[in-house]
């Protein structure tokens, strides 16, 4: 009872995250410069077609009401059209781009949780080994390195002087489009991996001083076996968190490297949109991103009391 | 504070507060010694100045000591300007980031529960959200100066990061004076009459400071990434005005011909985060006991 009771104040939470959102991009289209009206009326237009537009698209309403409506069309996925002279509908553009950034994203994060819960269960067990000091050390690298700096350093052994990887995105692939993916997800999933192996390995050492694993130990469990099954399932909880933040991150992670290898999603077009001050495409990405990142969020939060009984007990 | 003292035999906070002064060095006369050198053609504006005479991607020493970049501007004035910008938005932003968290964060204990709890839920909130997809937002809504100072050019990538960095702060600060509240000291100090801002701002804070200082310096490589990111992806920093984000941004563009062009800015980057983190790590070593 209790479980559910927490489930769904989670779930409030989540929706007031998502309102909360929403009211700041609301905000941010009614400060950006430009005004819609004229903009989707075109140079030409006659102040009278203006002023009709203004009418039409609901400009002369006072804010609480456009608030409302802008929620009400974005809950339906109507973000309004682009201002750029194409005109087209912001909807389309979300569904041409988004699903580039989900698979860099998700790509990265798959990997990186099994690079760092990997490494970091190895340097929990070799604990101030030469093993331990080498991994710690590269994590250290691995956080404080920005992904545009590990990018070009990349690029430049992987493409200008091996010529393994193609080097950016185009419209008509020469290979296989696993290829393209492989340096952005690997960059995109440094950082994250840096940090779940620094968890992994922090979580790790907690559990194996724990008496239960002494007892296991004592009773002759195998040692890859202790590891895996008794160790890691009670070490793992506080990873599944840092993954679920870590995906956002990653979200915005990808703003970067789509712009670096020219790959047509989400942040590339984000960018674009700011630099065009094409506010409701901004308006729009940041939404959905945003949104994603809370969903996410939810379903970790949602997840961990059901897979670990402890935190059922204490919550609320 | 019994290892004071300590910290300063670390050799990485040593290590870091040199790179730390030889940037400042770097940002504050940097115009002053590349005029020394290269007597730039009667160009007022260091941060664009660009020598004619000198061609795109000159090697390394003589006059240019870094040599020139695509444009035949000398590659270590950029790096000066972009030093210079990185630690005007780094020094600012924590300013604000400071003030505004520990508002926040005394509020957060001291204030009427309704208050706190709404105060302490938008900072949750704040927290949670990825910054860069916040400054993107901002900065969408404020087109960059053209004209102006140098705090004007950069007032937007300041305001969008100011407005995502105080809510660590707060939290920090939250934390903290909760605990400190009920230390003795402070009891006996309200048990003899001391009004709440007098506690606060005489007891409690002063016992923030080496903590806070340690924050500082890790908050400050964190709004120095973020804005070499804007200004990588084009919504930061804007040219001419120099960014060792926007300067990798174009080095990357000829990486092939020039790898070494991209060498500088990414160096220079990561050893500021880097020796900040230092700094950061050995003052908190200093004055947090519980850190290891």
């Amino acid at each position: 009872m209790r479980l559910v009771k927490a489930i769904l104040l989670r779930l409030l939470f989540g929706v007031f995250s998502l309102l909360f959102i929403s009211f700041v991009t609301f905000v941010a289209g009614e400060f950006s410069p430009g005004d819609p009206a004229t903009i989707l009326a075109g140079e030409k237009a006659s102040l009278e077609t203006v002023q009709q537009i203004r009418h039409n698209i609901g400009l002369d309403r006072p804010w609480p009401e456009r608030y409302a409506r802008y929620v009400g069309h974005a809950v339906q996925g109507d973000f309004g059209v682009s201002y750029y002279s194409t005109h087209e509908p912001v909807r389309d553009i979300l569904k041409r781009t988004t699903p580039m950034t989900m698979k860099l994203a998700s790509q990265a994060i798959v990997l990186a949780a099994a690079i760092g819960i990997f490494f970091g269960t190895i340097a929990a067990v070799y604990q101030r080994k030469i093993a331990d000091k080498a991994i710690l050390t590269i994590t250290t690298l691995g956080v404080t390195t920005p992904n545009f700096v590990l990018a070009p350093l990349l690029v430049y052994i992987f493409c200008s002087r091996l010529d393994v990887l193609p080097l950016t995105w185009a419209t008509t692939l020469v290979a296989p489009e696993f290829y393209y993916f492989i340096l952005p997800v690997t960059i995109l999933a440094a950082r994250p991996a840096a940090l779940i192996t620094r968890l992994t390995r922090a979580s790790m050492i907690d559990t194996l001083d724990q008496e239960f694993i002494r007892t296991a130990t004592a009773k002759g469990v195998p040692r890859g076996r202790l590891l895996f099954r008794h160790a890691l399932r009670n070490a793992i909880l506080p990873v599944i968190t840092t993954i679920g933040t870590s995906f956002g991150f990653l979200l915005t992670g990808s703003f970067v490297l789509e712009r670096y290898f020219l790959m047509p999603g989400l942040g590339s077009t984000v960018i674009e949109a700011i630099q065009q001050i094409d506010m409701p495409v901004v308006q729009a990405g940041v939404l959905v991103t945003g949104a994603m990142f809370i969903f996410l969020n939810l379903i970790v939060d949602i997840l961990l009391p059901i897979l670990d009984p402890r935190i059922r007990e204490s919550q609320i | 504070m019994k290892r004071g003292g300590e910290y300063k035999k670390d050799p990485l906070f040593l290590f870091g507060m040199g790179f730390l002064a030889i940037l400042l060095v770097l940002a504050i006369f940097g115009p002053s010694i590349r005029s020394a050198i290269v007597k730039p053609p009667n160009q007022p504006n260091f941060y664009s100045v660009y020598d004619p005479v000198a061609g795109p991607h000159l090697e390394p020493g003589g006059k240019y000591i870094l040599g020139t970049d695509e444009q035949g501007r000398d590659v270590l004035s950029r790096l000066a300007a972009g030093a210079r910008v990185s630690l005007t938005v780094g020094l600012i932003v924590e300013v604000i980031a400071l003030t505004v968290g520990v508002i926040v964060g005394v509020l957060g204990v001291f204030a009427p529960k309704w208050i706190s709890m709404i105060l302490m839920r938008f900072t949750d909130g704040m927290f949670a959200f990825p910054d860069i997809l916040l400054a993107v937002l901002i900065i969408g809504t404020m087109p960059p100066a053209k004209e102006g100072g140098l705090i004007m050019k950069l007032l937007p990538v300041i305001v969008a990061l100011s407005v995502t960095s105080w809510p660590s702060v707060a939290r920090l600060v939250k934390g903290q004076v909760a605990t400190l509240k009920d230390r003795e000291f402070v009891i006996g100090a309200k048990a003899s009459g001391a009004s709440t801002f007098y506690l606060v701002t005489r007891h409690i804070l002063p016992q923030l400071t080496g903590i806070l200082l340690a924050v500082s310096m890790i908050d400050i490589a964190g709004t120095i990434l973020a804005e070499s990111t804007l200004s990588f992806l084009g919504i930061g920093v804007q040219p001419p005005e120099a960014s060792w984000g926007s300067m990798i941004n174009s080095a990357r563009q000829d990486l092939g011909s020039h790898p070494v062009a991209l060498v500088w800015p990414c160096l220079i980057l990561s050893l500021t985060v880097i020796s900040l983190n230092f700094v950061g790590d050995g003052l908190r070593a200093a004055f947090d006991p519980k850190a290891k």
